[in-house]
């Protein structure tokens, strides 16, 4: 017994050394490009700062200003969450209906496969210049195809109400890497459990409702996540299509701080803005996953 | 004899099921193609045919001197050494270190393993909006990097982020830890196990993780934005942007500019396709 019990430190100090070896990247990307900005963010919050001159300490001035005088705040907020929560559910209902599909006995798998994660692989600024072609008012094949169905032409890009819905749009379209981790998970149901509940009668959804998604439920959560994080942090249709507009209608948290950051050089205007990004992100992110409460995240037993 | 009957009866209603399923994904397909298509269409069409109405699918007249005057006034060869002197250090090292880190999580034991894990998992509340303008100031007035690509290429060094790590590792997860007991008491070391049984039988995980960094650096707009200030350092996203800004109305030009900077990533997807496809059946043979 004792014997035993003297052993196991010493493979396990091996093993640590190895460990630690392996985990020095990790480390150095949590502490050096997470925590320690994410701590002088909070810092350069109480600050006045152009970036070139002295730092002068405000205390919660840039935050009081934020909240009772910006012309951005609220239109930012707005437009962020509807956004994120639009793209979220509208990328992952569609990458999992795609990721069915390709899952099933179908000819020419491998080709749709690719065609569904091409659009995912392109340049996001190739895509929205090409997008904002499809979205042009006069000859834009959107309203091409409208006109065909007899609607009237839209401003999509142009219109206040139309602007993020078109701008989630793109985001589905290019969600391909959902649908690609989808169709893993969905590769690594057990087929014995398809087939016992098919032996059993249940019917596609019932086999769909009790086997599939159980089965797939952390990479569901993976992806929600991923697809959050990702999408509240939206800014390239901003700098590359919108500019914020029409109106402040697509004027994205991320996009403001941009603005002010290097647009207006009010770093620590910015920085405040980014606390304020910082701590919405968290409720989301801990709504989420209080939500899911499973040991996804957690140690293998 | 009843057995028989049933289940041919499923067969047919299973391979009906795979019609409908054919016809759906056909008819999303298309869908998914039309606005690249429509984006190539365009670029082969004078600035007169581009605004008829009705609009045709097919370019009356296939304009390549588009891509010609693109060409000359985009200078595209040059955007694309830049994007990919970023691109390439920043997948390798991203997807390199990301491995060990996941294989460390997922197989290792050692001291603080819990608490490293979940202040590694606190990093996806810090997403690169929250953290831009202090890493602004550490690559630039800090490190004096500014209008070079290391802010670009470095913070890759680190994994690529905790969400390759955390993919990588829950692929390991699910090898069974057999594999790795049969090839140690073959007398393998760990890194040898690693790279020679555990590396290649995640092969999908990986590819993903690479694709993943690939697209990330491609369409990190705003982080290029901000610390390429000079035009011979331009990325394609750079220039772009900067681009069909100043070509105003002429949309076949900068539809052909557009479409061009589109093409390496499909090259590279049809590149690494096989692999890719290959993986993803091989981790659907494990059941």
């Amino acid at each position: 017994m004792r014997g035993k019990k003297k052993k196991v430190p010493r493979v396990g100090r091996q093993e640590e050394r190895v460990a630690y070896l392996c985990l020095i990247p990790a480390f150095l990307g949590v502490s050096l490009i997470s925590y320690v900005p994410t701590i002088a963010v909070f810092i350069l919050s109480f600050f006045e700062w152009n970036g070139l001159t002295a730092p002068k300490f405000v205390g919660v001035g840039n935050f009081v200003r934020i909240f009772t005088k910006d012309i951005y705040f609220r239109d930012s907020i707005q437009s962020t969450v509807l956004y994120a929560f639009l793209a979220v559910v509208g990328a992952v209902i569609y990458s999992l209906i795609i990721a069915l599909l390709l899952n099933m006995d179908i000819k020419g798998r491998a080709l749709f496969r690719s065609i569904f994660f091409i659009p995912y692989l392109l340049p996001a600024i190739g895509v929205f210049k090409g997008w904002e072609w499809l979205y042009e008012g006069n000859f834009g094949l959107f309203n091409f195809l409208l006109r065909m169905m007899g609607i009237s032409p839209q401003r999509f890009l142009n219109s206040p109400d139309q602007v993020i819905p078109s701008l989630v749009l793109i985001a589905i379209w290019t969600s391909g890497n959902l649908i690609v981790i989808f169709l893993a998970g969905l590769q690594n149901v057990p087929r014995v459990y398809m087939e016992a509940a098919r032996i059993d009668g249940a019917n596609a959804w019932q086999r769909f409702v009790n086997v599939t998604v159980p089965s797939i439920s952390p990479i569901i959560f993976y992806n929600v996540l991923t697809a959050l994080i990702t999408h509240l942090q939206v800014i390239n249709p901003a700098l590359a299509l919108t500019n914020g507009g029409p109106g402040k209608k697509s004027m994205f948290m991320s996009y403001v701080i941009y603005l002010y950051g290097f647009q207006k050089n009010k770093m620590g205007y910015a920085a405040a803005y980014s606390v304020i990004f910082f701590l919405i992100v968290g409720i989301f992110t801990m709504i989420l996953f209080k939500t899911q409460k499973s040991q996804l995240f957690g140690e293998e037993k | 004899m009843t057995r028989i009957t049933i289940k041919r009866k499923k067969n047919r209603k299973e391979k009906l099921m795979n019609i409908i399923a054919t016809i759906i994904i056909l008819i999303l397909s298309a869908f998914v193609l039309l606005p690249i298509w429509w984006i190539f269409r365009s670029s082969l069409m004078s600035t007169a045919t581009i605004n008829q109405y009705p609009p045709s699918f097919i370019p009356h007249e296939w304009l390549w001197d588009n891509y010609a005057t693109a060409l000359e006034t985009f200078e595209y060869w040059k955007y694309f050494k830049n994007t990919f002197s970023i691109i390439i250090p920043a997948v390798t090292f991203g997807t390199i270190t990301a491995i060990f880190c996941g294989y460390a999580f997922a197989r290792l034991r050692f001291r603080g393993k819990k608490i490293f894990f979940n202040i590694c998992v606190g990093t996806i509340l810090l997403p690169g909006m929250v953290t831009l303008i202090p890493l602004y100031v550490m690559w630039t007035k800090g490190l004096g990097l500014g209008d070079t690509y290391w802010p670009l290429i470095l913070p890759f060094l680190t994994g690529g982020g905790f969400f390759n790590i955390f993919l990588i590792r829950q692929f390991f997860m699910t090898l069974p830890t057999e594999l790795d007991e049969a090839a140690s008491i073959d007398g393998a070391g760990r890194m040898r196990i690693l790279w020679t049984i555990l590396v290649p039988s995640i092969k999908p995980a990986i590819v993903v993780v690479g694709m993943m960094l690939f697209i990330q650096v491609w369409n990190d707009l705003l982080q290029q934005i901000i610390y390429i200030n000079s035009m011979e350092k331009f990325t394609f996203a750079v220039a772009l942007t900067n681009f069909t800004g100043s070509f105003g109305t002429n949309w076949p030009v900068a539809l052909a500019a557009t479409f061009m900077t589109i093409l390496p990533g499909i090259v590279i997807y049809i590149l690494g396709q096989k692999s890719f496809v290959e993986g993803i059946v091989l981790t659907g043979m494990k059941n």
